[in-house]
């Protein structure tokens, strides 16, 4: 008995090794964008909509927002083989599959008490299985806002990040020549519609920057000469000056809170960081340094300060405690660098260099190390990161030839891989773009 | 005193020559062992485990000839009718007789006296000659009896040579390649990894839906970034169905495989 136990014991390992099974590493694959279909939503006709187009523009809203990200790819509607009537019931997985569909949004949309409501889908067409569904109800008017609400829905689900298309964009509109430029404060929504100017341009206006809480805006603006740092409440368009303490004030960021403002204070010629309680209106001085210490930005957990100083000799960027203590010099590489911004994930600082007389776009992790450019040009700077940390907006400018002219200033993106570019739409000439976080009211 | 120190060194002495003639590392040539170098390996599996029935056809085509060749030299001679022919056979067959037994004692005497036994097995032996025509024609018979499909349960027992090639692992995993979107939304973390088990059919379709080994991760709300990998894994293997798979006959090394999605190097930037 015994013995036939040991000799049992001696079998099992080869037992094991009989119905062994393989494991294969797969650590490379497709980097082309996600195929994904994208239907005009159902409409029964039953109620009369006065925007007859709206199926279809619910439709392109989306498709624009997914294809800006670089991350998918919108099968074109000709090559649709189910119709929408029957796609209404019930998706024919086989079709899409055959079209190399691997996602498909579908919807509904209807007019109840005067009130639009949609009722969206997303199918995974290889599970055939439905994996997100979303009913949304509003005034016909705000069908772009639901049809973005619907666009960062389907991002979410298939990338496990937030999205960022319910979201504005505020920055300084330029016009005029370059020694006489009206510069005004704009908003719009982040695909470039809803256009509107927030300031006349009678006053030079800088340095825009969204609150990260709530509709509100701080800037800096020019009042008899001088900078002074407002605030404006997108909603209500009132507007008060928070600093109007002696010397100039520059480059205000609200806290993460949304309840302080940390900004650059010159006085009797030398520049330092300050930050003021909105509602105590308490200024504190963090840095004391004889240099110059600007562009201040707070991390996502309010706990640590980015920003830029020249106290080494050339520009760099430091980091230090919100308190003002442990103040390092992070930046290691050759050049100037400028206008650091603490990433929303919290990972990465992006910032400004200035190298051999390009200027690049970069980021480096919060400790200096992976420093990775993502775009070179003649000009561009500021950079302002999207609500999930995925996306940087950032002005560039073109370079007047000898007459002066050719000048040009305008809104780019571009995605921490590097790869996806773009430019934004405005009306005239933008810089200094600030991106607000998702809207959520 | 003298004698026992005569004595000791006699007998260590002995024992001394004894191991040197006895032991078999003093007789035996070194084994050469090529290098095992792991590509090699494959090429041999590889070579193997096509062409089994040839090899095994060529040993048969092998047994046959030393038969045939064993045959002649024991071929029985025969009787012829006549008395005079038959006393001239019976001469012939005492001179064999006697050739015979001086070639045994000659064998015998200039039989080496100690070698490794392994070596013997290979030694032609003339004693056992008819022994060994008689074990020939029982494996012959057995071979022959064989029938087709035995040939697959044979395959089917594992073996070293039954695992797949790394090259035929490499045309899977392509596969894979192809039909992975990664989502290249997701933040590098060192633990993005989505194991997936998969049982196949012979004819290199899904037998059941993919299974992801860590779902109870995958079911996670705080998980969400995994879910978007796992389900993008998913949707690859989804979309290799069918995959195309090695031979048939190797079904039982590659029907159950676990594929390793790991985008940690193309996250990490």
């Amino acid at each position: 008995m015994k013995n036939i136990l040991l000799f049992l014991i001696f079998l099992i390992p080869f037992s094991f090794n009989s119905y062994a099974t393989i494991e294969i590493d797969i650590t490379e694959g497709n980097r082309e964008p996600l195929p994904i279909a994208i239907t005009n939503f159902f409409h029964d006709g039953s109620e009369k909509i006065t925007n007859t187009d709206l199926p279809s523009k619910i439709r392109d809203v989306i498709q624009n927002d997914l294809e800006s990200t670089g991350l998918f790819n919108s099968i074109d509607e000709k090559a649709f083989i189910q119709e929408n009537k029957s796609l209404h019931l019930k998706p024919r997985f086989a079709d899409w599959r055959l079209i190399n569909s691997q996602g498909l949004v579908t919807g509904d949309l209807k007019i109840e008490d005067e009130r639009l409501k949609v009722e969206f889908r997303l199918w995974d067409t290889l599970a055939e299985k439905e994996i997100e569904g979303l009913v949304l109800i509003t005034t016909p008017d705000n069908w772009r806002r639901i049809s973005h609400m619907i666009a960062d829905k389907i991002y979410e689900r298939l990338t496990g990040e937030e999205g960022y298309f319910d979201t504005r964009i505020v920055y300084v509109a330029e016009e005029g020549p370059k020694n006489n430029r009206v510069k005004k404060l704009a908003i719009m929504d982040q695909d470039g519609a809803n256009h509107k100017f927030l300031t006349s341009g009678k006053e030079l206006v800088l340095t825009p920057r969204f609150n990260p809480v709530r509709q509100e805006i701080t800037y800096l603006s020019y009042f008899k000469n001088l900078p002074r740092v407002y605030l404006l409440n997108i909603q209500t368009g009132i507007q008060q000056v928070v600093g109007d303490s002696p010397g100039m004030t520059f480059a205000p960021r609200f806290a993460p809170d949304g309840n302080k403002i940390i900004m650059s204070l010159a006085r009797e010629g030398n520049s330092d960081i300050y930050v003021m309680n909105l509602n105590s209106r308490v200024v504190e001085r963090l840095t004391d340094s004889p240099a110059i210490d600007t562009s201040p930005s707070y991390s996502p957990d309010g706990k640590k300060i980015t920003f830029n100083s020249d106290r080494g000799g050339s520009q760099q960027i430091y980091v230090m405690d919100s308190n003002g203590r442990n103040q390092k010099r992070i930046s290691k590489g050759s050049g100037n660098y400028a206008t650091p911004v603490w990433s929303p994930r919290g990972d990465l600082i992006a910032f400004t260099k200035n190298f051999q007389g390009q200027y690049f776009i970069g980021v480096m992790r919060t400790d200096g190390t992976g420093e990775r450019l993502l775009t070179e040009n003649w000009y561009q700077e500021a950079p302002s990161w999207s609500s999930n940390g995925r996306v940087l907006i950032f002005y560039r400018e073109t370079k007047a030839d000898s007459s002066g002219k050719g000048h040009s200033a305008s809104i780019w993106s571009i995605d921490l891989t590097g790869f996806n570019e773009r430019k934004l739409v405005t009306p005239g000439d933008a810089s200094d773009p600030s991106w607000s976080k998702l809207i959520q009211n | 005193m003298r004698l026992s120190v005569l004595g000791s060194i006699i007998l260590h002495s002995l024992i001394l020559v004894f191991t040197v003639f006895s032991l078999p590392i003093f007789n035996d040539p070194k084994i050469d062992t090529p290098p095992i170098i792991q590509i090699e390996l494959i090429e041999i599996s590889k070579v193997t485990n096509v062409p089994e029935k040839s090899v095994q056809k060529s040993l048969e085509e092998k047994n046959e000839e030393k038969e045939k060749k064993e045959e002649k030299l024991t071929r029985p001679i025969s009787k012829p009718k006549d008395e005079k022919s038959n006393k001239k056979t019976e001469e012939v067959e005492d001179t064999v007789k006697k050739v015979e037994k001086k070639i045994e004692k000659k064998m015998i005497e200039n039989m080496p006296i100690r070698k490794p036994q392994t070596k013997k097995k290979d030694m032609f032996d003339p004693l056992k000659l008819a022994e060994l025509i008689d074990k020939q024609k029982d494996t012959k018979t057995k071979i022959d009896d064989i029938p087709e499909k035995d040939y697959e349960v044979l395959d089917s027992k594992p073996s070293l040579n039954k695992r797949l090639t790394l090259s035929e692992e490499d045309a899977i995993r392509a596969q894979f390649m192809q039909c992975w979107s990664i989502p290249l939304g997701i933040p590098f973390d060192d633990t993005m990894i989505v194991k997936i088990k998969i049982l196949l059919n012979t004819d290199g379709t899904l037998q059941k839906p993919p299974e992801v080994i860590q779902h109870e991760r995958m079911n996670k709300p705080s998980e969400k970034y995994f879910r978007t990998l796992a389900e993008s894994a998913l949707r690859a293997v989804r979309r290799c169905d069918p995959i195309k798979v090695p031979e048939v006959e190797r079904y039982e090394s590659w029907k159950s495989l676990q594929l390793n999605f790991d985008p940690r190097e193309i996250l990490r930037g």
